[in-house]
Formats: C-alpha cells, sequence, structure tokens
C-alpha cells in the first residue's frame, strides 16, 4: 500500500500540467449540434497533435503507450485544469477504442484507432434498441450474410449523439436460432451507410437539445469484415466494452466531481456567507459531500490499483454504482446552492443544465438496479 | 500507487484475522451478556504478538510500521467488535512514549494494564452538561484514562475524574460511566504538533467503523444466502439483493477512503487532517447504515439480543459519538483548505 509515484510519473505530472495549462480551450464548450462537435473534435485534435492523446493505447496506434497510473495523472490533470469534457470523443476513447484494441484485428486496428486519437472521427455506441434495455441480449436487429457483407435491418435507440458521429459500434442479431446471448456480433459500422435514417429525440435538459436518435436500418451493407472478434461473439466483446465504461472511464468523471463540489463550497459561502452554511443544512450536505468526494476519488485510485493486479471485473460496479448516486446528489445540491435563481435555465450557467442530466446517471450504462443486481450476484454471490 | 496491501501488510492482516477468529469470535459477546467486555484478556496477547506497538517507531519502542499496517488492524478489530479499550492501550501507549515515559510505555505496550477513554459529554456553554463532564468507556478496571481532542492527547489517572457514577450502556458490553474532571491538566500530554495523536484517532477510528460496516455486511449476505422464504433464499429477492449491494458499495467506499487517508497520514501529507475526518466522516456513517440494513435483513430475529445484529449497530454509534460525532465532524470538514 503506497501513494509513491516514480520520478518519471513526476516529470509526466509537471509536463501534463504545464501543457494542459497553456493549451487548454476556454471558450465554453457549445451544449449541441455541429458546433459542439467543432469544438469537441478540435479540443481532441490540439490533444493528439501536442501528443498527449490516448495515453495507455498502444504507440503503434497513434497512442503514448504508458501504463494506468500515467493515465490516472492525466486525468487528474486534466481535472484539475478545468479541461474541457469532450463528450463526443468518449465512445471512441472509452469504448470503441479499447474494444478494438482488445479484440480487434490488425487491419481494423490500423483503420480506425489514430482517427479516434487525432479528432477525426466520432463513434457512437448502438446496442439499445426499443425492446432492449437492461436486457441487452434479447436485442433483435438482424444482419443476414450475402456474399461478403452483411445486410442490416432493424432499429437502434437511445444513441447519444448519433446524429454527430462517423462510426458506430453495433450490435446485431447474426445468428436467430442460437440461444439468446449467442448468436450477436459487434461491427464497426459507418454512419454514412445507405439504408441508414436517424430519428432526433430531444431530452428532458432544454427544449432544443438533441442528445441522442433513434437508428433505423432498412437493408444497410456493412462488410463481413467489420465485424470485430469473430462472428457470433459479440457478447462478450460487447462485455469487455462495457468493462471499460464501468471502471477507468469513470476516473476523469470522479475528479472532476470533487473539484466541483470545492467550486459549490466557495459559491455556497460567497452567497450565503461562511457561518451561516456552517450552520445551515446545506453546509451539512456539502460537508458530507466533501467526505463522500474524497471517498469517491480514492475508489479511482482503488480502480487503477486493482487493475494493475489484474483484479477487477465486476468489482468496478461498486465505484460505477456508488458514483452515479454521488453524482447525482452533488448536481442536486448546486441546484439547490442557486436558491430561487435556478428556476432560471440561462445559457451562461452550467449548474441547471447538468442537475437536469444527471438523472441519466443512473440509467445511461445500465441503470443503478442492473448494477445493483450485478453487484448481489457476481460480487456477494448471492442466488439470482 | 497502489491502495492494496503488499504481501508483507497481507501476512500482518492474515495473523490478526486468525489470531481473533480464535480468540474473539462476535459470538462471545452473545454468551458474555451485559456485564462488561471480556476483551481485557486479549490485550497481553495481542502485546505479545506485537499488535499494540504495531504503528509506533522503532526508536519510541514500538514495531515501527506505518499508519497503514495500524489502519489495517483496526479494522479487523472492528470487523469483530473488540473493545474500543483498545484504542486506550494504542494510542496511550503512544501518548507515553511521545512524552518521555518509558516505563509506561513498555508496560503499556505490554497489554498488562488497562486505559479507559474520557469522551465529553457536553459542550462549552449552555444549559447541559458543560466542558468539564465526560463518559469514561472501558474504564472501570482502569488506573489510566485517555483523553484526545484537537489540541493533543493525553493520559490522566482514574483518580483526576470526580463524581463517578457508573451507568446503563447503550452498548451493554462496554462499561460506561459519567465522570466530572478534576484535574488542571493531565498528568502526560502530548501537543499536536509534537504527535497529531488526535488525526491519527479519528483515522483509526475510521479503520475500525469500516471494519464494523463489513461486519454487518457480511452477517447480512451470509443469512440472505441461507435464510429461505416463498421456497427460495431470500438474496434472491431484489429488494435484500439490493440491500446488501448497497451495502457493498458503502463499504467499498469507506475502505478506499480509510486506505487513503492511512496512506496519507503516513507520508506526513499535509491533508492528514482532512482525510482522517473524511474517512471518519464516511465510515462511522457506512457503519451506522450498515448495521440498521443487516437487523433489516434479518426479520425479527435481527431484532434480538440472540443475534449479533444489534452490537454493530450499538457499536456504530459509539464509534459516531466518540472524539466528535457525525455533525461535529461536518462542521469541522468545512473549515479545511481544499485538498490536493
Ligand atoms: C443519457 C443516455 C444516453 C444513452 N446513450 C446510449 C447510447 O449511446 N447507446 C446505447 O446503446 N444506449 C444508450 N442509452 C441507453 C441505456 O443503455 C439504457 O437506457 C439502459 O440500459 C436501460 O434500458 P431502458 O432505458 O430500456 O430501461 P429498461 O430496461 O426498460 O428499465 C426500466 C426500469 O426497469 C428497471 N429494470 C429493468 N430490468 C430490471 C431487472 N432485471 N431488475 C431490476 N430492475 C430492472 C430499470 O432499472 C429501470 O428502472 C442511453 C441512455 C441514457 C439515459
Amino acid at each position: 500500500m503506497n501513494l509513491d509515484f516514480t520520478a518519471e510519473d513526476k516529470i509526466f505530472r509537471e509536463e501534463a500540467r504545464d501543457w494542459l495549462q497553456a493549451n487548454v480551450f476556454k471558450e465554453r464548450r457549445p451544449h449541441g449540434g455541429e458546433a459542439m462537435r467543432a469544438y469537441d473534435l478540435a479540443w481532441q485534435k490540439c490533444q493528439y497533435d501536442a501528443g498527449w492523446a490516448g495515453v495507455s493505447w498502444p504507440k503503434e496506434y497513434g497512442g503514448m503507450g504508458l501504463d494506468l497510473t500515467r493515465q490516472l495523472i492525466w486525468y487528474e490533470e486534466y481535472a484539475r485544469a478545468h479541461a474541457p469534457d469532450n463528450h463526443l470523443c468518449f465512445v471512441g476513447l472509452n469504448h470503441g477504442g479499447p474494444t478494438l484494441i482488445a479484440r480487434g484485428d490488425e487491419a481494423q486496428k490500423r483503420t480506425h484507432l489514430r482517427p479516434i486519437l487525432a479528432g477525426e472521427k466520432i463513434w457512437c455506441q448502438g446496442f439499445s434498441e426499443p425492446n432492449a434495455g437492461s436486457d441487452l441480449g434479447a436485442l433483435r436487429t438482424r444482419a443476414v450474410i450475402d456474399g461478403d457483407e452483411l445486410v442490416i435491418t432493424g432499429s437502434k435507440i437511445w444513441t447519444s449523439h448519433g446524429h454527430l458521429s462517423d462510426m458506430q459500434e453495433l450490435l446485431v442479431r447474426t445468428d436467430p436460432d442460437a440461444p439468446k446471448h449467442k448468436g450477436i456480433s459487434w461491427v464497426i459500422f459507418d454512419m454514412k451507410t445507405p439504408g441508414l435514417e436517424l430519428r432526433p429525440i430531444e431530452i428532458m435538459t432544454a427544449p432544443n437539445h438533441t442528445h441522442f436518435v433513434q437508428c433505423f436500418y432498412d437493408e444497410a451493407r456493412v462488410p463481413l469484415a467489420n465485424v470485430v472478434g469473430g462472428l457470433n461473439n459479440g457478447w462478450s466483446v460487447a462485455m469487455s466494452t462495457l468493462g471499460f465504461e464501468r471502471g477507468t472511464a469513470q476516473i476523469k468523471d470522479q475528479i472532476r466531481y470533487a473539484f466541483l463540489v470545492e467550486q459549490m463550497i466557495e459559491r455556497a459561502r460567497a452567497r450565503y456567507g461562511s457561518e451561516y452554511i456552517t450552520h445551515d443544512e446545506l453546509g451539512s450536505r456539502l460537508a458530507q459531500l466533501r467526505a463522500d468526494m474524497a471517498a469517491a476519488r480514492a475508489m479511482t485510485y482503488m480502480v487503477v490499483s486493482r487493475a494493475q493486479h489484474d483484479i477487477g471485473g465486476s468489482l468496478a460496479s461498486l465505484m460505477r454504482a456508488m458514483v452515479g448516486d454521488v453524482q447525482q446528489r452533488v448536481r442536486r445540491l448546486a441546484f439547490d446552492i442557486i436558491g430561487a435563481d435556478a428556476l432560471e435555465n440561462p445559457e451562461d450557467d452550467d449548474w441547471v443544465y447538468f442537475y437536469l442530466r444527471s438523472y441519466a446517471q443512473t440509467i445511461a450504462a445500465g441503470t443503478s438496479q442492473i448494477q445493483r443486481n450485478i453487484i448481489g450476484e457476481r460480487v456477494l454471490g448471492l442466488p439470482r | 500507487m497502489d491502495l492494496l496491501p503488499s504481501d508483507d501488510q497481507t501476512q500482518i492482516v492474515d495473523t490478526i484475522k486468525s489470531f481473533l477468529a480464535g480468540e474473539a469470535p462476535v459470538d462471545r459477546l452473545r454468551e458474555h451478556g451485559a456485564i462488561g467486555n471480556p476483551d481485557a484478556a486479549l490485550w497481553p496477547k495481542l502485546g505479545e504478538l506485537g499488535f499494540l506497538g504495531l504503528g509506533l517507531a522503532e526508536e519510541l519502542g514500538g514495531i515501527g510500521l506505518s499508519a497503514s499496517e495500524e489502519m489495517l488492524v483496526f479494522r479487523e478489530f472492528g470487523y469483530h467488535l473488540v473493545s474500543i479499550g483498545i484504542f486506550g492501550i494504542v494510542l496511550g501507549a503512544r501518548v507515553a512514549a511521545v512524552a518521555g515515559d518509558d516505563a509506561l510505555r513498555d508496560e503499556l505496550l505490554t497489554g498488562a494494564r488497562r486505559v479507559g477513554i474520557a469522551n465529553p459529554r457536553g459542550a462549552a456553554a449552555g444549559p447541559g452538561p458543560d466542558a468539564q463532564d465526560y463518559h469514561l468507556f472501558e474504564a472501570a478496571d482502569a488506573s489510566l484514562v485517555l483523553l484526545v481532542d484537537e489540541q493533543g492527547a493525553g493520559l490522566l489517572a482514574r483518580e483526576d475524574f470526580v463524581d463517578i457514577e457508573s451507568v446503563h450502556s447503550t452498548d451493554s458490553v462496554l462499561t460506561l460511566e459519567r465522570a466530572r474532571l478534576a484535574a488542571d491538566k493531565p498528568r502526560l500530554w502530548v501537543a499536536r504538533s509534537a504527535d497529531n495523536i488526535h488525526s491519527r484517532a479519528l483515522m483509526l477510528l475510521g479503520a475500525y467503523a469500516v471494519g464494523l460496516g463489513e461486519g454487518a455486511r457480511d452477517m447480512a449476505v451470509d443469512y440472505a444466502k441461507i435464510r429461505e422464504q416463498f421456497g427460495k433464499p431470500i438474496g434472491a429477492f431484489q429488494a435484500i439483493k439490493h440491500i446488501c449491494a448497497d451495502m457493498a458499495m458503502r463499504s467499498e467506499a469507506a475502505l478506499c477512503q480509510a486506505s487513503f487517508a492511512s496512506l496519507v497520514m503516513a507520508d506526513g501529507l499535509p491533508d492528514t487532517d482532512f482525510h482522517a475526518v473524511a474517512s471518519k466522516i464516511v465510515a462511522t456513517e457506512v457503519a451506522m447504515k450498515n448495521a440498521a440494513a443487516n437487523i433489516q435483513v434479518h426479520g425479527a430475529f435481527g431484532f434480538t439480543s440472540e443475534a449479533n445484529a444489534h452490537h454493530y449497530l450499538k457499536r456504530a454509534h459509539v464509534a459516531d459519538l466518540l472524539w466528535g460525532s457525525l455533525r461535529e465532524q461536518r462542521e469541522r470538514i468545512l473549515t479545511f483548505p481544499t485538498p490536493a
């Protein structure tokens, strides 16, 4: 047990800090549309051009080839510098890319990894369907083999930023006769493929913000070579992807939230006075969150520690489920600190917007109930 | 950076685990009933094994390990509901060592002498109990009493207290007395500038509370696997499964923070106080919530004194109220600067 970082780690941290301080985008990130896409790609490209993209990705695909400790340091400095959360790049950086690294063939890696890092391609996730949400294995979108192509027909839903994306990680049923989890394939899908239509779906944050879309595939053709990890192996490939989403991908967020709570304390003091909040319910909630965020950050250290010892797996659900709840509490408290003005939803203040957004924290990437099922059954060994 | 115990640390944990499993199974509390705590018999054995001076520097007569090893061991003390008298001895020995009373230090490290704990009952002002009013835990057979506050830590003699009156303890396996402090100053005193025993006390209490929460969690999970209703184990019902999952999530958070806090302390980093307080806040809250959930999972059995569930709850409340409750710690944590 130790908090030691090597001399090289420390140099890495200083260099990261200096670079971020000088280069972080200062303009506010747009909440939607092409402007947001342009912003996110530009910031990703800026990191890539300076050699800071893909800290733990292999060097041959444009990454830095460093270990998870450096990844952790990068995320810490990233959050400390208030670097923008380029969420459009999230799927590429945290699911699609890592899945290709783990399960893709050489050609797939060569074609797709560098453009993700370089801020050229946005990826989205096509897993959920109207009738397959928590029960992802029930997905029905069909893919029929025709020569060296797959012909895809069906529908995906809740595809975040699907309308702003270039590529999609798509789960399709390639063997309808096999047992539920056996006949699925993980496919790289180009969003410009003929036969794809998108229907925007507005989310509850504000009237004009489209966050996700429904995708309709009508005999859309994809090369068989785009199947990752082998035909009908899609379930196990998808599970490695979700592992990333539930584990290390959360680190940056955790640290960001710890800083947010500090900002909230400042703002509450400025608005109500130090003395007042200390004895008020707001103060008590801020204090509890300050302690909880310290613990949440320690949990990210534990996730990295476990990964270094090759233990983890379902244990990452402990953090994932915990932070969903904590982050919702943070956002709610931020909303409460604003007082009556929270009923205004101004363009230049993110706190109301993010409060509303926080309702997705316990739904997306596996609902908190599903996380608790996983913890109960796989971590604690309780019967199904 | 590594939050997992090293091989050496795991060996220490295994040693204390098997010692406590043999010498201090939680069932001992049920057999003993409400007459006081049998754990004083453990102290000489723990002394012989070196656990009483584990975190004390070698030049101060200890084993010379860090706050992290101490943290890991106090987590096991909590898990086995070891009497909080253990804090009196371990921290008391530290007071004696740093204050330079080597004879007393060595005597305490053998576990031959008990040390009670004084905890303030009142506020500095107001009509209720005042600043001189204390509770004494596990002090009935102790000639010495440990007192810890933000300024430092000290040892008093039992005679330094007057109007001592035995009261029924909510946690019935601990002895509890009311007393008034009559001495101007402790016999031995270590200011926080010499050694930050207050933060160490909070950090170790956090670790102890982690163990309490984990003990309650494991008891609930074990029961959920064997108790059957409606033809299946109750753990198959999501209502129960999710209670258990919540217990596991909370325990993970508390353990991670306790580990982190111990490392920050071991390295002497500036955020030592902050993380010790955060650890106490998180862990005592978890201990109380897990203890309550454990009672619920056990149904009526959990409500009896025949099940051990109530012990975790009562001890969690002791851990909360010792050295400043959740309410006080929350006020305090807001006074620290932003941690690094
Ligand atoms: C903001 C946001 C972004 C998203 N982005 C994407 C994306 O990019 N790509 C993508 O593929 N998907 C995406 N999703 C979809 C997400 O993965 C699903 O919403 C999620 O898996 C739950 O499925 P569902 O919405 O159909 O809810 P349902 O599965 O219908 O669940 C409804 C309720 O029932 C509960 N429930 C269901 N089954 C059980 C059970 N076995 N035990 C206990 N309770 C149960 C759930 O917890 C929930 O409370 C996104 C969702 C959100 C909110």
